[in-house]
């Protein structure tokens, strides 16, 4: 049985914004599908009533003051951009159906 | 055997007495790494004018009677996923092709604060995904010991630049193993501290509650030295542990009589495991009973979950922290992707990301996608718990517990790509460390056909200390470690 | 619209909290300034970065749980949320989901027809807010402003339990009188501290179920809400009504056109891939510590409002007007405690400071006289030494710029004439000057008498009050 179908990896490579060219979504298919059937022995362990283990080490919550700090100076903060304009980012302009998801 | 290579604690006290200059050993360093890594490769980015710079300036200090530290003028190299301001960080990606840090990761700034010459930015799996350097995008670092074989990974660029002798120490990460598996394969001590241990400020997450950054060097004693300079709380990481960097060095006695290590019975029974690299651990730890430890059989019985375990959280946190990169704030962007956002984001990641940082991530993002959280990352959470209950248990009675770091020794290049599942199931002895956070370190115990095998010590969370302490009281009465390749 | 139909509406406010720094870096908050002078490496998303709590953050958003009765949890956990847009550095965003702040409150509401109700919120919790794109007309670019990215935000959820859009404005209003209250927000929508979100059903009148619902973005006030949820409704009875079925979308609101358009159809549920996010440990809120916040906290308006009534004796509008914000409840009741009369204080500020306030369209924070100052103001007309008419027409100065009223009266020499004989004086001249009115009035032409009462207030400049005017010429005219 297969555990994971072409469309849900089409699907999932969507949702990670990463173009797959069909020999890539061919190669995704047969590892995810080797993966799953590894990790599937999961199931057989028994796991009733155990908690998830969210964090490693339990630690009161650290906090800071609500000072403000040193700053990234704004030539700094796009020195690494692909395409600044002045201080700002830019990116192709954005449709609002292309929010979320 | 030729003469061995130095360690930082022997640098140092030369450096102390004025037997050699730090500017002298950052040339040496420089002249190694000239006449080495051509075919090592185990460096992607040198800083030799800045490096010899600071070195001069480090000779001044001492000069002046005002010498930082122990590490002051040492010459070390930094994994290349670990930032430093002005400097480049590429993480073996594409995607962060020409990116400069504008700051420094807590361990660099402290590094430096301490005196410590980086010279370089050492070669790694991409984004540190994967156990061999093979997933590097600028091509696979070799092992010293043998220039057909992997020096592991992912932190392989470091442990080889130690072996090799071309620095006395490196940082690296481990997530999974990374440091302590190239510490084995290459034939030096390599550490993953406790969880938590070290500031992650700076370091490119991969997976955020497994990744610590460690030392590679020569002996545990320079381990603890090294340590001692990173560690401590840092108010810039919410996971860092509250306390200051512990007492390390001090604690190295050579004392272990009335410690008890328990030896994993998982990991001798593991038919897996290479039949040289089974006799070379059994004797560590029969040198380690001569010395006074006692030695029982431990199990943690879910052992064989680890790996599935491991795969799906890491995965998971994965494919969360590499979201941001998207070509819009740094790095690389897709040329001429000027039709949609979508379109930017879909081919900046498909070109700038190699094939099994692609593969990870769909993993992630399936592993925590809606139907699928409950199954599988919430299950791997789960189960998370239950080997650090196997942990807690196994720790009653024993103090540390000990098994071999790999199953095998190094592999060739190009041995393990065409199968999914066999680099992954190569890390079986590592990966339950991150998933505990335990503090863990591997030392050489000796050859096996010619190539090193790495012995492994872990302990109980926040007992740094006693881990060093047990591989420098081993190190007092062996010579592993001063082993050297051929070359 | 077909009366059959219940307009159901639950709204999603995003509020702001006032801190100087963001939610997870030292970035300090500002508005309007060049893009990106306001980052850190944690803003930015930088590799490496990491997120640190801001402490001053959780206090107001306990606040803001408090002010509404929600349940503090003193366990939450912060859950990152996934999606893909550039004013997202991160592409997720740090959230909270399966564990929030605080559950189960409520606020009280004014319906329109004059009773009380309780809308239930459902939770409160906390989330950082993403940064700005600019779209320029014409340009085939966006602009990604990260100043905004990681401020500290609320997100507060009502239950479905508003039933018109006036409902859903008396909520909204409410809301933001208890931010401001307990300084959790400043809370102005026109600035972007306040947004709402209106999810908007119709079902036929007593069925339970709900029905599909759609979503109105992007409201930026009150009035647009109310117009947005009215078009909303009218809209889906006109669907409904016609036989069709409403389809799950994402709405805009052109405020300028008073009209929706679809912004998105949502036909699947977006995937979040919710999960804790391992950088950030749980949000421990210790009892003590909710406590201290407890105890810190103001008198609530709800409180403050009844001790109006019962203890000062004020009527309950005019109760209810003066909490509408606590800097106006504050000084009301200072000036109040100066001036010893809570009723005579009321009205004079209910009447003549709220109007000099809304003239000039300031807060109650622009007041530079002290209530102190105002109470003895109140005193003078009370004593007699200046009319109220001449007391009203130095207020707006004095409420704006300050100063001493007993001074000021003297400098522009509006003392009142209470003296006996010049008011006795100005009466026989004035009766003198005008025996046609005399006569009027001794005739029985009561109206007579508001002449002759023009005629003394002119020779006395207007200094002098009107009813002693009316009582000494009242007492002369009776004479022969």
């Amino acid at each position: 049985m297969s555990r994971i179908s072409r469309a849900e990896v089409e699907r999932i490579a969507h949702l990670a914004r990463l173009r797959l060219e069909p020999a890539e979504v061919e190669d995704a298919l047969l590892r995810l599908e080797a993966v799953l059937d590894y990790v599937a022995q999961l199931e057989a362990v028994d796991t009733q009533g155990v908690p998830a283990t969210a964090f490693v080490i339990p630690l009161a919550t650290p906090m800071r003051e609500d000072v403000p700090g040193a700053l990234l100076s704004p030539e700094l903060a796009v020195a690494n951009a692909p395409s600044p304009r002045g201080t700002a980012f830019t990116v192709p302009r954005v449709l609002d159906d292309e929010a979320e998801g | 055997m030729s003469e061995p290579l130095e360690t930082v604690a022997e640098l140092s006290a030369q450096l102390d007495s004025g037997v050699v200059s730090a500017r002298a050993l950052a040339e040496r360093s420089f002249a190694r790494l000239d006449a080495l890594d051509p075919a090592l490769h185990a460096f992607l980015f040198t800083r030799r004018e800045a490096a010899l710079a600071e070195a001069a300036e480090s000779d001044a200090r001492r000069a002046r009677g005002q010498r930082r530290s122990a590490l002051d003028g040492i010459p070390v190299a930094l994994k290349d996923n670990i930032v430093q301001a002005g400097e480049p960080a590429t993480c073996a990606s594409r995607i962060l092709e020409g990116y400069v840090s504008p700051f420094d990761a807590t361990v660099v700034a402290r590094l430096r604060a301490a005196g410590a010459v980086i010279v370089g930015r050492t070669n790694l799996d991409e984004f540190a995904m994967g156990s061999s350097t093979e997933n590097s995008c600028a091509g696979p670092t070799r092992n010293p010991w043998d220039l057909a074989r992997s020096p592991g990974g992912s932190s392989g660029g470091s442990a080889a630049a130690v072996a090799a002798g071309i620095v006395p120490a490196a940082f690296g990460s481990d997530t999974g193993g990374s440091i302590r598996q190239p510490a084995a394969l290459c034939g030096v001590v390599g550490m993953k501290p406790t969880y938590g241990r070290v500031s992650r400020y700076g370091l490119v997450a991969f997976a955020s509650s497994l990744d610590q950054i460690g030392p590679f060097a020569h002996s545990a004693a320079d381990c603890a030295l090294l340590l001692e300079a990173i560690a401590g709380h840092d108010p810039n990481d919410s996971t860092s542990l509250p306390e200051p960097a512990p007492s390390l060095t001090a604690a190295l006695s050579g004392d272990v009589s009335g410690l008890t290590l328990g030896f994993l019975r998982e990991a001798d029974d593991t038919s897996g495991v290479a039949p040289g690299v089974r006799a070379r651990v059994r004797e560590a730890v029969a040198e380690l009973e001569r010395a006074g430890a006692k030695v029982r059989e431990v199990s943690l019985p879910h052992t064989r979950f680890a790996i599935a375990t491991y795969y799906l959280i890491a995965t998971a946190e994965a494919s969360s922290n590499l979201a941001r990169y998207d070509g819009v704030r740094y790095g690389r962007r897709a040329a001429d992707a000027a039709g949609s956002i979508t379109e930017l984001y879909e081919r900046t990641r498909a070109e700038g990301f190699g094939p099994e940082v692609k593969r990870r991530i769909l993993l992630g993002t399936y592993v925590l996608s809606a139907g699928y959280y409950d199954a599988y990352y919430k299950k791997a959470q789960q189960v998370r718990t239950l080997l650090r209950r196997d942990f807690d248990a196994a720790f009653e009675v024993c103090d540390a517990i000990v098994l071999p770091t790999t199953p095998e020794t190094a592999f060739r290049l190009g041995e393990k790509s065409s199968d999914p599942l066999a680099l992954y199931l190569a890390d079986i002895f590592t990966v339950s460390a991150n998933l505990a956070g335990l503090p863990g370190v591997s030392i050489p115990c000796g050859l096996d056909a010619g190539l090193p095998v790495g012995f492994q010590i872990l302990g109980r969370p926040r007992e740094d200390a006693t881990v060093l302490r047990i591989a420098d009281a081993y190190q007092r009465r062996t010579d592993h470690h001063r082993a050297r390749p051929p070359r | 619209m077909s009366t059959d139909y219940e307009i159901v509406i639950g709204l999603e406010v995003h509020v702001q909290l006032r801190t100087r720094t963001k939610l997870f870096s030292s970035a300090d908050v500002s508005y309007g300034d060049a893009p990106n002078h306001h980052v850190t490496a944690v803003c930015l998303a930088l590799p490496g970065a990491l997120p640190v709590l801001n402490g001053a953050a959780v206090e107001l958003a306990a606040r803001a749980a408090m002010v509404t009765h929600c349940k503090l949890h003193p366990h939450s956990v912060f859950a990152r949320k996934h999606y893909f847009y550039p004013d997202l550095p991160k592409a997720y965003q740090i959230s909270q989901y399966e564990e929030p702040l605080a559950t189960g409150g409520w606020l009280e509401i004014e319906t329109p027809e004059g009773g009380a109700r309780r809308i239930g919120i459902t939770r409160i919790h906390m989330e950082e807010d993403a940064g700005k794109s600019l779209h320029e007309a014409g340009d085939p670019e966006t602009q990604v402003d990260l100043n905004r990215a990681g401020v500290p935000l609320v997100e507060i959820v009502s239950e479905p339990e508003l039933r018109s859009a006036a409902e859903a404005g008396a909520y909204l209003r409410k809301l933001r009188q208890l931010l401001r209250w307990v300084e959790a927000s400043d809370a102005e929508m026109e600035k972007g501290q306040l947004r709402c979100d209106a999810n908007v059903s119709l079902r036929r009148r007593g069925e339970t179920r709900l029905g599909t619902r759609t979503e109105i973005k992007n409201l930026n006030s009150f009035r647009f809400v109310e117009a947005a949820i009215r078009a909303e409704a009218a809209r889906q009875a006109g669907v409904l009504d016609a036989g069709g079925r409403i389809q799950q979308a994402t709405l805009g609101f052109d405020a300028e056109r008073g009209r929706l358009f679809v912004m998105r159809l949502k036909e699947n549920a977006d995937d979040y891939r919710y999960f804790p996010d391992p950088d950030l440990v749980p949000l421990q809120l210790p009892e003590e510590r909710i406590e201290k916040i407890r105890a810190a906290l103001p008198e609530l308006p709800g409180a403050r409002e009844q001790r109006f009534q019962e203890g000062l004796g004020l009527a309950p509008a005019d109760a209810c007007t003066l909490v509408s914000s606590r800097g106006l409840a504050d000084w009301f009741e200072a000036a109040a405690r100066a001036h010893g009369n809570a009723k005579h204080v009321a009205n004079w500020v209910l009447r003549d400071v709220l109007a000099a306030l809304r003239e000039r369209d300031a807060e109650v924070e622009a007041l530079a006289l002290a209530p102190a100052a105002f109470a003895d103001l109140l005193r003078l007309v009370d004593e007699g030494r200046v009319t109220a008419k001449s007391a009203r027409s130095l207020l707006a100065e004095l409420l704006f710029s300050g100063g001493d009223p007993a001074a000021l009266v003297r400098e522009r020499g509006l003392e009142a004439v209470s003296d006996t004989g010049a008011l006795e004086a100005a009466v026989e001249e004035a009766l003198a000057a005008n025996p046609q009115a005399v006569a009027s009035f001794q005739a029985g032409d009561a109206k007579s008498l508001n002449f002759l009462m023009g005629q003394v207030m002119r020779r006395t400049g207007g200094k002098v009050d009107p009813a002693r005017v009316r009582e000494l010429l009242a007492q002369r005219l009776a004479r022969p």
